[in-house]
């Protein structure tokens, strides 16, 4: 909608609000950074060196990026059925894709209190498998990696169902449609056009998702329990029960560069899968 | 368009019918008569609904949540419009540029971003007030407004306005009455979508509560921690059913379709 005309000193006001709320944006990664950076006045690695010290801040890491890497691909692949359910049911679309929404953006906090409900030693998996007879003993389902895998892997599956439902939506049909004239059967249809043309929605969800994952801190921290911990979990308790904002600070920064190697990495595959795709 | 396989119908399905699953759980949890979760449950009771009616610490904390949300709605979106037809109609050259700084803070991993947010209120000395909570808001909630709204003004024909212009509408009258009923869609998606994710959002507002004030979604996650009574379930229901209607009011007046298209801007 440009219509070509200059615009006047007065007129760029309109973009000030925006650039004042950016502006706070990053004068708190400034901050961020000074926070961690400096100690008494001058540039310190204090804090980095302190937290690469620690052989057990290592499996916390470790613990981090490992289950992201698995919450993300899990995420995706169980998603990927729901997207083409969504995709090929046109009439139903709008009242599917609510059922997809409201898990999606309802509180964090509900839903991981909703695993709570589900997974701990009272809770309702307990209750149930112990009523029919099959255990004696309560499974330790909550407080372990599996109660946070299960738990993040659920909260972020409805944002990779609509990311790849928004690829599949974007496929022309007649491309389908010509495959199928040609002789190709289902399968071949779906590997050779379909599964290749929603791969871009396939890898903003891994994307995402690790992303969400790497940086959580709720659903670690309830479901995880203090044992298991997160870095999110860490940065939260630096915070809010050592208040040592400097270190919470560099664990931060950790997890920046942590998110920045990582998407650098996933840009990197998804270019050579998508290849020739141009 | 091809039929999908039973098995995959079904596959698809009963996957699907898993993500709200653990809300209805909740949900079933909050009408339990017990202290505890019971399978099957024993007896049905609304108590736990009038715990949490007669407690003001809930009340104020939906009422703290809701007015934040309105506000956070609000100034974002008249932001984000603000700034997105100043750049589509004036200054295309610098849109890149304002679009690369508005997601730059989609990449920021949340925790990151709260421990960010707390060193700038706490810089500015207003953590435990409502302002520190509603500007965290707004750096948080800036992509998610900015995006439908340029799209939407994407779609106006620039002769539209010039025809206006040519007729003698000033540019005010322009906006009111060609541009903004143009992009009411982009508007109402803007402000149901940011107002939804103000009022859910925990991560960085739990570093920005104070003693005076606190939201519905931190206030049940400081709960969870100290004691996980049914209250929560009940309560939790209630923010629930508060999301949904926002849900439901965003299909009947914009449409769902924002966030399955994939956006060529």
């Amino acid at each position: 909608m440009n219509t070509g005309e200059r615009p006047t000193l007065a007129k760029g006001l309109m973009l000030l609000p925006a650039l004042i709320v950016l502006g706070l944006f990053f004068t708190s990664v400034i901050l961020l950074f000074s926070n961690a950076f400096v100690d008494r006045g001058g540039f310190s690695l204090k804090y980095f060196e302190q937290i690469l010290a620690r052989p057990d801040y290592h499996v916390v890491f470790y613990r981090t990026v490992l289950t992201s890497i698995i919450v993300a691909l899990l995420a995706v692949l169980l998603a990927y059925p729901i997207s083409l359910l969504l995709w090929r049911s046109e009439k139903h679309r709008n009242m599917l894709l609510i059922v997809v929404l409201v898990p999606w953006l309802v509180s964090l906090v509900v839903r991981t209190y909703g695993w709570i409900i589900l997974l701990g030693p009272k809770g309702f998996v307990n209750a149930f498998l112990g009523w029919v007879g099959v255990i004696d003993t309560p499974l330790k389902l909550m407080f372990n990696d599996t109660g946070i895998i299960i738990g993040l892997t659920h909260v972020l599956i409805p944002f990779a169902v609509i990311s790849i439902l928004a690829s599949l939506l974007s496929i022309e049909e007649n491309l389908e449609e010509a495959s199928r004239v040609l002789g190709a059967g289902r399968w071949q249809t779906f590997r050779t056009i379909v599964f290749p043309l929603s791969l871009p929605g396939v890898f903003t969800s891994l994307m995402v998702i690790y992303l969400a994952c790497i940086g959580a801190i709720v659903t670690p921290l309830l479901l995880g329990g203090i044992t298991e911990k997160f870095v999110g979990s860490q940065i939260y308790q630096e915070v809010m029960a050592t208040f040592n904002m400097s270190k919470a600070a560099a664990w931060s920064i950790c997890l920046l560069s942590l998110s920045f190697v990582s998407l650098v990495l996933l840009k990197f595959i998804e270019r050579r899968a998508l290849r020739g795709q141009e | 368009m091809a039929k999908m396989t039973p098995l995959m119908k079904t596959i698809g399905i009963v996957l699907l019918l898993l993500l709200p699953a653990p809300i209805f759980i909740v949900f079933g949890a909050s009408f339990n008569g017990t202290g505890y979760i019971q399978f099957p449950p024993e007896s049905w009771s609304l108590r736990w609904y009038v715990d949490a009616f007669t407690d003001p610490r809930w009340g104020r904390a939906v009422l703290t949540s809701l007015w934040i949300a309105a506000v956070v709605a609000t100034l974002i979106t008249a932001i984000s419009f603000l700034a997105a037809y100043f750049t589509l109609r004036y200054a295309p050259r610098i849109s890149g540029w304002l679009e690369l700084a508005i997601f730059s803070p989609l990449f920021f991993p949340h925790a990151s971003m709260g421990v960010a947010a707390v060193a700038l209120m706490a810089g500015m000395g207003i953590v435990g007030t409502p302002i520190a909570i509603i500007l965290a808001h707004l750096m948080v909630t800036i992509p998610f407004s900015y995006r439908p709204i340029h799209v939407a003004l994407k779609s106006v024909d620039p002769d539209l306005i010039r025809a206006a212009e040519v007729m003698g509408a000033s540019e005010l009258r322009a906006l009111w009455d060609i541009i903004l009923p143009i992009c009411r869609s982009g508007i109402l998606t803007s402000l149901l979508f940011t107002g939804i994710i103000s009022f859910d959002e925990v991560t960085v507002t739990m570093f920005l509560i104070g003693p005076d004030i606190t939201t519905l979604p931190v206030q049940i996650f400081t709960f969870i921690q100290d004691d996980a009574s049914p209250v929560l379930a009940a309560i939790s229901t209630l923010s629930v059913v508060i999301t949904f209607l926002a849900i439901l009011l965003l299909e009947r007046v914009a449409g769902l379709s924002f966030f399955v298209q994939r956006q060529s801007s």
